[in-house]
């Protein structure tokens, strides 16, 4: 298992099997089809941004839209004048900054820790594991945390959010394969255990803290649904949450204006699919850049424990 | 791991102590992961008492007075809970059936791709929904098939009658097609990569070995692809079979409207919507008993799918 662990892949190679072939009718066939399946989904962002450059009203009468006549910036400029985007950006930033600092340091500390064999290990690795299978359930998990107090808090979407036992449990894998002489030469050079995780392992695990990372962030800045269940007042919820509600309550949007603000056509698509755009901007960003440590996380997953 | 276990040796009283004592960082490195678990993880446990309580909000979890297997007979009896039961069951069946052999096609079609840019591009593309939250593609989806949306738009021209008719959001008969389609449209990419790993992992020497005997690519496929993934195909699918009972609440919740509960609510958004959706309600204990009901079945499901899965060989699914 060290093996596989060591060198983590963190680009997925096909293998190069006889590279000579010519290129076929079958090849042929087979890219036509490929190239059909990347545009279908392609196509649903496509269509989101196309709707939200065109006025409502053009939109509806229009056919079938392929290219836009006029770029109009309009459901842009409301969305930004509409106060709530700022709180929700806001509030989605701080979950995704502070959360993924919390869940990294907890998953860290538990996962290297799992790693040593100290007495209980067996029993405290069980219960962790325990918790992947078994819940309580929605209705006991809303009592409890709207018991300690944690309800209308930011706090309510980073606290109970800290581990993924998944994610934990591949990075503690990753630990193990680490040669221990490396750790056994800093102990007798006077290192402490903290001091050994930090400047031994930690920097020996970049790549794959690099990619936890980003899932965490990622699962937060997706986060609406302790949003959902804890944030009563809207000015508190993230940005996924006011965005669900622009798109699933057509009310919403005019109850939030202010007094004297235009009323745009706000049950239009246009609004809703720019402020779709909008929230899906920063992954979308990413995306490219990042794509390495996006797709790594599933085949450090099959590394057998 | 086997030489870990060899090494602990049973401890004398002493020894243990000092053994604590010697590993005392390692134990104050699980202070804050435990603190998590207990919080978040084993004290909601706690609260699954409430499933045989009556629950008093000025009484709470511990105060409130038993009443027995009271709201398990109340699901014997309560239409709702029947069908959400039953949706939950079906949609995830659905999803297996149409679903997960998705990702097995794609991955193969994937690697027989020609050029090594054009395959690494598809990849990419396909994966991208997966990292979106459902509420961001319940607004593309019921953007596209909603009443001013492209695909009505392509229908009308085709068939304007089929377009007058056209209904797939509300429709009862549609809906379920609906939900399986958005979420191929959004995971199967992120399927493919674990096929994809198990396929880089054959032996290149069958592949020319084959050739060398006059395999076609169909046959390579065939005979050398698929049953060299074959042992990965099984034990997601086992999985697969264990996680039954988790038909997609998020996806569900942000897409479904009252005309298609009938086909669509699973017990996920049936607990959610007794307890949150008519303004709180106080019945906290009948909520509690639906989940406690779902969560154990889950749990056995997954339990006899992991030891089916670990007795074919396979220790890998932690």
């Amino acid at each position: 298992m060290a093996d596989t662990t060591q060198k983590a892949p963190l680009d997925i190679k096909v293998p190069k099997k006889n590279r000579i072939r010519r290129f076929s009718v079958g090849d042929g066939i087979l890219l036509l089809i490929m190239s059909l399946l990347s545009l279908s989904v392609i196509l649903p962002f496509y269509n989101a941004v196309l709707v939200s450059l065109v006025p409502q009203a053009v939109y509806v009468r229009s056919p079938l839209l392929l290219w836009p006549k006029e770029v109009l910036w309009d459901n842009y400029r409301f969305i930004f004048d509409f106060r709530l985007i700022w709180h929700g950006i806001g509030n989605s930033i701080f979950i995704t900054l502070v959360g993924t600092f919390y869940s990294m340091l907890l998953t860290v500390l538990c996962a290297y820790a799992l790693t040593k064999n100290i007495p209980g290990r067996r029993a405290i690795r069980f219960l962790i594991v325990f918790t992947m299978y078994f819940s309580g359930g929605i209705i006991p998990y809303f009592l409890i945390i709207n018991g300690i107090g944690l309800t209308n808090s930011l706090w309510s979407m980073i606290l109970p959010t800290g581990i993924n036992v998944f994610y934990m449990l591949i990075v503690s894998n990753f630990f193990t394969g680490i040669p221990p002489s490396l750790e056994e030469s800093a102990k007798i050079d006077g290192a402490g255990d903290f001091t050994i995780l930090i400047r031994i392992i930690l920097p020996l695990s970049l790549p794959i803290l690099a990619t936890f990372a980003l899932y965490y962030a990622v699962d937060k800045w997706n986060e609406w649904w302790h949003g959902l269940l804890f944030i009563r007042k809207v000015e508190k919820q993230p940005l996924q949450l006011i965005l669900r509600q622009i798109i699933q309550d057509a009310q919403f949007l005019s109850q939030q204006l202010l007094p004297g603000q235009e009323k745009p056509d706000v049950y239009g698509d246009s609004i809703k699919m720019a402020a779709v755009v909008v929230t899906m901007f920063p992954i979308m960003m990413l995306y490219p850049f990042l794509q390495r440590y996006f797709l790594s996380g599933l085949t450090l997953g099959a590394v057998k424990e | 791991m086997a030489t870990n276990r060899s090494l602990s040796r049973p401890l004398g009283k002493t020894n243990l102590k000092k053994e604590i004592w010697r590993n005392r960082y390692f134990y104050l490195m699980l202070l804050l992961p435990m603190a998590f678990f207990i919080i978040f993880k084993y004290l909601p446990l706690y609260g699954l008492q409430l499933a045989f309580k009556e629950y008093m909000l000025n009484k709470g979890i511990t105060g409130s007075p038993w009443i027995g297997f009271d709201h398990f007979k109340r699901m014997t009896v309560e239409p709702e809970f029947f069908v959400a039961f039953k949706n939950t069951i079906i949609i995830s069946l659905y999803r297996i059936i149409f679903g997960f052999p998705v990702p097995i096609i794609l991955a193969l079609m994937i690697n027989e791709v020609y050029f090594n840019r054009f395959r690494r591009f598809t990849q990419t593309i396909l994966t991208f929904p997966h990292f979106l939250s459902w509420v961001i593609v319940s607004g593309l989806v019921l953007n596209m098939f909603g009443d001013s949306g492209v695909i009505k738009k392509v229908i009308a021209l085709i068939s304007p009658e089929m377009a007058t008719n056209w209904n797939m959001l509300y429709s009862k008969s549609s809906f379920r097609s609906f939900l399986i389609l958005t979420d191929i449209w959004k995971e199967a990419g992120w399927g493919t990569i674990i096929y994809l790993a198990a396929i880089a992992g054959i032996d290149p020497s069958y592949y020319e070995a084959a050739t060398v005997d006059g395999c076609n690519r169909l046959q390579q496929i065939w005979h050398i692809t698929i049953p060299g993934i074959m042992g990965i195909i099984v034990i997601q699918l086992l999985l697969r079979v264990g996680w039954v009972m988790e038909a997609g609440f998020d996806q569900i919740f942000n897409l479904y409207t009252p005309p298609v509960y009938p086909v669509a609510d699973i017990l996920d958004t049936y607990v959610y919507r007794i307890t949150f959706g008519r303004g709180v309600s106080m019945d906290m204990g009948f909520p509690t008993a639906v989940g406690l009901f779902k969560n154990v079945i889950n749990f056995v499901l997954i339990m006899t799918a992991n030891s089916i899965a670990r007795r074919a060989g396979h220790d890998g699914i932690i």
